[in-house]
């Protein structure tokens, strides 16, 4: 989730001004704990991230562990879906005639679950290794703009595909990065042009 | 304290990165343990190719079961915080019994029951140690 780095800036100056901008919550210590105690609410905390170091606050980048886990997981659900959606069609054009309505449930199920499992494993595994490498990029290269993705892309083929051979991995490769760089582009495109 | 954990809500988002989460952690495990299995089994000379081949064969499975178990017990998990409206330890509890019961639940009653247990005794463990 991106920072809120609007107001981090003058609390640096001092440890306890954050009174200047509404931008606080009320918090009782005792809040969440039963005691004999008449509490009352103390402290005015601030509700954004709070930041060690000004220029951590300003960046607005997903942290690469959150960025490994999004990827991933919407890699496998994407991959497990449309696999799913793919084998239930494969086993209705396996029906034989005479077949039972159990019988029937039993082939959509085996078909649509192999199917489903296989690709999403797949997707899942190229999306851990582009959001892997892509993280990695960033974290060395200190930035993050579409040359990153493309890199990944390329990273990601290649890897892939290492175990068939060098020329099955540079093909691989070129098209991962084409791939990504596309991706991004369209991402632009869409924001830029679509009416959402 | 609430001061000290940086709050994650519990929002359809976090189903999302729970599954990848599970896949990363199942696929970098099995790779690890299954290059080693496929670098045993292999001649002499041949070793690095026996373990990677050993890795493209099973990671990507490994990594898939440890998603599916993820992404159920997050499911349940979220529904249970929707349910119930307030945050314990007995959510995940309940959640990892369900899990378990759930993935069992085709070798019968009694296999899914003792399933159920054990997710919900693995489940109260971590939450325990929390």
């Amino acid at each position: 989730m991106a920072a809120n780095p609007n107001n981090n800036r003058s609390d640096h100056d001092s440890d306890n001004n954050n009174n200047n901008n509404n931008n606080t919550r009320l918090y009782n210590p005792y809040q969440n704990f039963e005691v004999p105690i008449k509490s009352q609410y103390l402290y005015k905390l601030p509700t954004s991230p709070e930041y060690l170091f000004a220029e951590e606050s300003l960046k607005q980048r997903r942290s690469w562990g959150e960025n490994l886990t999004f990827y991933t997981g919407t890699a496998y659900l994407g991959g497990s879906v449309s696999g799913a959606a793919v084998g239930i069609f494969s086993g209705v054009k396996n029906f034989e005639s005479g077949d039972t309505t159990k019988l029937k449930i039993n082939r959509i199920l085996n078909s649509s679950g192999h199917t489903g499992r296989t690709w999403g494993n797949r997707v899942g595994i190229v999306g851990l290794m582009y959001a892997g490498i892509e993280s990695g990029v960033v974290a060395v290269m200190d930035r993050d703009d579409v040359w990153t993705s493309v890199v990944a892309g390329l990273g990601t083929g290649a890897v892939f595909r290492a175990a068939r051979g060098v020329r099955s991995a540079a093909v691989a490769g070129a098209l991962g990065g084409l791939a990504a760089g596309a991706v991004v582009a369209g991402k632009q495109v869409v924001k830029r042009y679509v009416p959402i | 304290m609430e001061t000290q954990k940086k709050a994650r809500e519990h929002n359809l988002r976090r189903i999302v990165d729970d599954i990848g989460g599970a896949f990363g952690m199942g696929a970098i495990g099995g790779s690890v343990v299954h290059f080693i299995k496929g670098t045993q089994s292999s001649p002499n000379g041949r070793r690095f190719v026996g373990g990677a081949q050993a890795v493209s064969m099973n990671a990507p499975r490994i990594g898939g079961s440890f998603a599916v178990f993820g992404g159920l017990f997050s499911a349940f998990d979220y529904t249970m915080v929707y349910i119930r409206k307030k945050e314990d330890p007995w959510n995940s509890i309940v959640a990892g019994a369900a899990t378990g019961g759930f993935l069992s639940m085709r070798q019968g009653l009694a296999a899914a029951s003792r399933s159920a247990l054990m997710g919900g005794l693995l489940l109260a463990l971590i939450k325990g140690v929390h």
